[in-house]
């Protein structure tokens, strides 16, 4: 993820991209923002476009509570900047729903208990979606690889890995 | 039977906070916003210790943007706070004692300009010598921190002179155990938003465990009747006891009210770790000593705490750790002698388990090490020397009496792992020709496993008290109500933090009232809006919302079927209620829904009940009269050449009794071990000359999913005995006690290396040098 970023970095187009609006796609839609080039993608979501669901708490990328997919992939939007991120696709967790209204990460969530506090719980759904569009029946390793990067100091993973567990199970039985 | 969703049948529910919480819908305090609010930020000390010479903030108060810069000089009330004793300043006057310590808080338009204005401010420090070893503080040369001295608080309990009987005991073990500053590690970091009303009052949305104790801390500060204070303390992104005590609503409330605009604080990680409470660091020495036949006859107790710079919870919490350090056991004779010290390190307080880990990790570490100098097997060992249903309390305090203890050690007696250890040491003991060999722990494994990876097995046993104890005041109470929106509504003056209080209260009002999910609304954590029930802290709160639903069962239902029988004509015996109204219990139809009821009525229905914890019948300070009891089975592998420990599979039996909330109580059960097994294995904030050297979750490291292997199977007890009158005790502490001390067991049982400090130091697992086929463990003697 940080490659992807330090890519971007490093084009000219994304170097002056700060003298003109932010412009992205955020949960499908168009987001054009006056925000300096430097600014966190995590602040962003938070304070300018209200999208709570994103939370802060290490600040630093070793917790995952600000996870959000850009381009389908998992990034710590506290490590992102704007520049980094202009004109690339981002879902939060306010846009993983379908229209029916729950994700099934986020049904298999609420049935086996996966969560407790709650504050991790968005930035989990986030890499737990991540996965599974990536790898929809992983290993037990690829799902510890996948999620180590999300702490949740309340339920010690147990419900979080059966959660997974329920997730692909529902999405195999709608797939099929 | 063991707990999981399948086994609980419909009991297994989807929480009511479960759709906000999964969509990220849910707004925690710390996600509000207000129009035109500023954003405050908290000066604190850089020196562990040190004399303020002068503060100016003249420079921060000319920064154009910032609305208030305050200090100690503006605090209209009491400049302390404290939920037991208010010696913390809320800003310091001319001394500070910890680099979490604060001296200035500023309102600014922006966070960056908030940053600038705190470096704008001028503070000249004399520093002075820092005390950050608490028994170095002990020492009558040492500088004193308070004009009192050191001592923050001392606890004995004693029943007879242990010297002439450890004299004649056949086997004496002696240990000085080790515990680490472990941090509650919540997601959320402290943090609200702070709105001042009309004519002075105030609204406060910020985390707590007990609203009305930050409501009455914040009314001495600001000098404000309590009335003109609102505080809405839940939900909560974790707690763990940490956000029990005051943190940042003196500032954002002070702030607020200087500023007469709505002020936003949300501290960062690394201020989190700075400012915040840990896990007292203990040092527990252990002398205990038993007959031939392995009695225990005498056990004597000596606790170091280091309680930080000012009081919180330290006293609270030594009475518990040394109440807990004699429990579980028949001691014969106990000589236990506790302090707790202040120092210029980090603030201790309240943390899940309140001084219980630490005991029982030293206890526990003492019944294998006796065991081992008797030759016992160690759970036969314990099973000698527990204490029968009939025993008193800990501390000789008449307690409920319960089999708990009993059973849970029948429980692990009968595990699958705890089968397989003694399967492993019988089939050992036969190749070896008797001598048990440690490591080898199921031949199988044993032989897919390379040679410098061993597996062992160990266990441990918990009594853990609940509520606040002999001599707090511990009231309680509920309300229900049939409002006019037809809305069964209960109110509790208690938290959600994530432990399911929410879905417990739902749980109990259908399954007792026949109530459908639907016609409940819940009311918590508002003071404005709710009962006085306590705090939610203590294991306390399932207890009392139960024991309150059940004085307001009669009253309510009584109510609610005169008035129903009065509007459709039916006798009220005929009655009863049931999901979505009343229902007539001869036709088996729905009479009225509880909106048509709600309609009918003149004034709403409501019923308030006041209660309180039940306590001994004792004068010893803090002793408690319900307990919970837990036994847990661990199996670890050790790799000899990092030295890192690996959970396997666990097995947890508790005895606390009926399940209110199957999902609620597996989940506390399972966070409260993982917790555990960081406290192990991996946690400590490290202080070196009183400044934090973990700062955030790069160094200071908790449980991942990489951490958490196989099977962790939780095995609840429910039977309590006939004509018991408590009902559920709380399960929210005692998970997190038990498998620390059980891997400190399996490790030994594994490696042979004794296990006196955590977290456990990788360095003492690695094997030296192969001599032979031998692993030679450094720690091994």
């Amino acid at each position: 993820m940080n490659d992807n970023g330090a890519k971007s970095g490093t084009s000219p187009e994304a170097a002056r991209a700060g003298e003109r609006p932010w412009e992205s796609t955020v949960n499908g839609r168009p987001v054009r923002l006056p925000v300096p080039p430097a600014k966190r993608l995590l602040d962003i979501v938070r304070d300018d476009l209200g999208l709570t669901g994103t939370k802060r708490s290490c600040e630093i990328g070793r917790c995952g509570a600000c996870m959000v997919l850009v381009d389908g992939a998992p990034v710590n939007s506290c490590l992102m900047m704007a520049y980094q991120c202009a004109g690339r696709d981002i879902v939060t967790i306010e846009g993983i729903a379908d229209e029916s209204g729950l994700h099934p990460v986020q049904r298999a969530f609420l049935e086996e208990g996966g969560y407790q506090c709650g504050y991790c719980t968005p930035g989990m759904i986030v890499s737990v979606k991540a996965l599974l569009d990536a790898v929809p029946d992983p290993s037990p390793e690829e799902l510890e690889e996948a999620l180590s990067g999300n702490l949740c100091r309340c339920t010690g993973y147990g419900g979080i890995i059966r959660s997974v567990r329920r997730a692909i199970e529902i999405i195999r039985r709608g797939n099929d | 039977m063991l707990l999981n969703r399948r086994n609980s049948g419909d009991r297994w529910r989807i929480r009511p906070d479960g759709p906000g919480k999964v969509t990220g819908r849910l707004a925690y305090l710390t996600d509000l916003t207000a129009p035109g609010m500023l954003y405050g930020l908290v000066l604190r000390s850089p020196h562990p210790h040190a004399r303020i010479l002068s503060v100016h903030t003249e420079a921060a108060r000319r920064l154009p943007g910032v609305a208030a810069v305050l200090t100690h000089r503006d605090v209209p009330g009491l400049n302390r706070f404290g939920i037991a004793r208010q010696d913390q300043p809320v800003f310091c006057e001319d001394r500070v004692r910890y680099v979490g310590d604060a001296v200035a808080a500023v309102a600014a338009k922006t966070p960056e300009l908030a940053r600038r204005a705190l470096a704008l401010i001028e503070v000249a420090y004399e520093p002075l010598p820092t005390v950050d070893d608490p028994e170095l503080a002990l020492r009558p040369d040492a500088p004193r921190l308070h004009p009192e001295g050191n001592v923050l608080h001392t606890k004995t309990f004693r029943t007879g002179d242990t010297g002439p009987i450890f004299a004649r005991c056949a086997h004496v073990v002696e240990e000085t155990y080790v515990t680490p500053r472990q941090m509650h590690a919540y997601m959320e970091t402290e943090g609200g938003l702070f709105v001042p009303g009309p004519e002075g009052g105030l609204t406060v949305y910020a985390p707590t465990q007990h609203g009305r104790m930050d409501r009455l801390q914040l009314a001495r500060i600001l000098a404000l009747p309590e009335e003109r204070i609102r505080v809405v303390s839940s939900p909560i992104g974790g707690s763990f006891g940490g956000k029990d005590e005051l943190n940042v609503q003196p500032y954002g409330a002070l702030l607020a009210l200087a500023t007469g605009r709505p002020v936003r604080i949300h501290n960062s990680r690394r201020e989190s770790v700075r400012a915040g409470l840990k896990r007292h660091p203990m040092i527990i020495r252990m002398k205990t000593g038993t007959d031939e036949k392995g009695r225990i006859l005498a056990h004597r107790v000596r606790i170091v705490a280091d309680t930080g710079p000012y009081a919180s919870l330290g006293a609270e919490v030594l009475n518990f750790a040394t109440e807990h350090a004699v429990s579980a056991y028949r001691f014969g004779c106990v000589d236990a002698e506790s302090v707790s010290v202040f120092t210029n390190n980090g603030m201790s307080g309240e943390f899940r388990g309140f001084g219980g880990n630490q005991a029982v990790f030293a206890l526990e570490g003492q019944m294998d090490r006796l065991a081992d100098a008797v030759g016992m097997d160690p759970w036969e060992f314990r099973r000698l020397n527990l204490k029968s249903a009939d025993d008193p309390g800990p501390f000789g305090q008449p307690i409920a009496k319960t089999d708990g203890l009993a059973k849970v050690w029948a429980a692990v007696e009968r595990s699958r792992l705890w089968r397989e250890r003694k399967a492993a040491e019988l089939s050992e003991s036969s190749e070896t020709g008797g001598a048990p060999v440690p490591g080898n722990c199921g031949t199988q494994a044993a032989v897919e496993r390379p040679p410098w990876m061993k597996v062992g097995i160990g266990a441990a046993m918990v009594m853990h008290g609940a509520g606040l104890g002999f001599g707090l005041p511990d009231p309680s109470g509920g309300r229900l109500a049939l409002r006019k929106d037809g809305k069964i509504e209960a109110a509790f003056g208690f938290e959600e933090f994530g432990q399911g209080l929410l879905a417990t209260l739902e749980q109990m009002l259908i399954e007792r009232f026949g109530f459908a999910a639907e016609d409940v609304r819940i009311v918590i954590g508002d003071t404005d809006a709710v009962p006085d029930s306590g705090s939610s802290t203590a294991s306390r709160a399932t207890s009392m919302m139960w024991r309150s639903l059940g004085l307001l069962e009669r009253p309510f239902t009584e109510k609610l079927l005169r008035a129903a029988a009065e509007a459709c004509g039916r006798p009220a015996r005929q009655l009863g209620l049931g999901a979505g109204g009343i229902w007539d219990r001869e036709s088996g139809e729905r009479v009225l829904t509880y909106e048509a009821l709600a309609g009918r009525l003149t004034e709403p229905i409501v019923c308030e009940a006041g209660t309180s914890y039940p306590v001994s019948d004792t004068d010893i300070v803090g002793a408690h009269y319900l307990y919970a009891y837990a036994a847990v089975a661990v199996k670890v592998e050790v790799d000899g050449l990092t030295g890192r420990v690996r959970v396997l599979d666990q097995f947890h039996a508790v005895a606390a009794g009926p399940v209110m909330n199957p999902q609620g109580y597996l989940g506390q059960i399972e966070g409260g071990s993982s917790m555990a097994l960081g406290y192990a294995l991996l946690e400590e904030a490290v202080m070196e000359r009183g400044q934090y050297v973990t700062n955030n979750f790069d160094t200071y490291l908790i449980p991942t999913i990489a951490d958490h292997a196989g099977p962790v199977e939780v095995m609840p007890i429910e039977d309590l005995p006939e004509g018991d009158e408590h009902g559920p005790r709380g399960v929210g502490e005692i998970g997190s006690v038990g498998l620390a001390p059980a891997i400190a067991s399996a490790v030994r049982h594994a490696t042979g290396v004794r296990i006196n400090r955590l977290p456990i130091d990788p360095a003492l697992l690695q094997e030296v040098l192969p001599v032979g086929e031998t692993a030679v463990m450094r720690g091994e003697r």
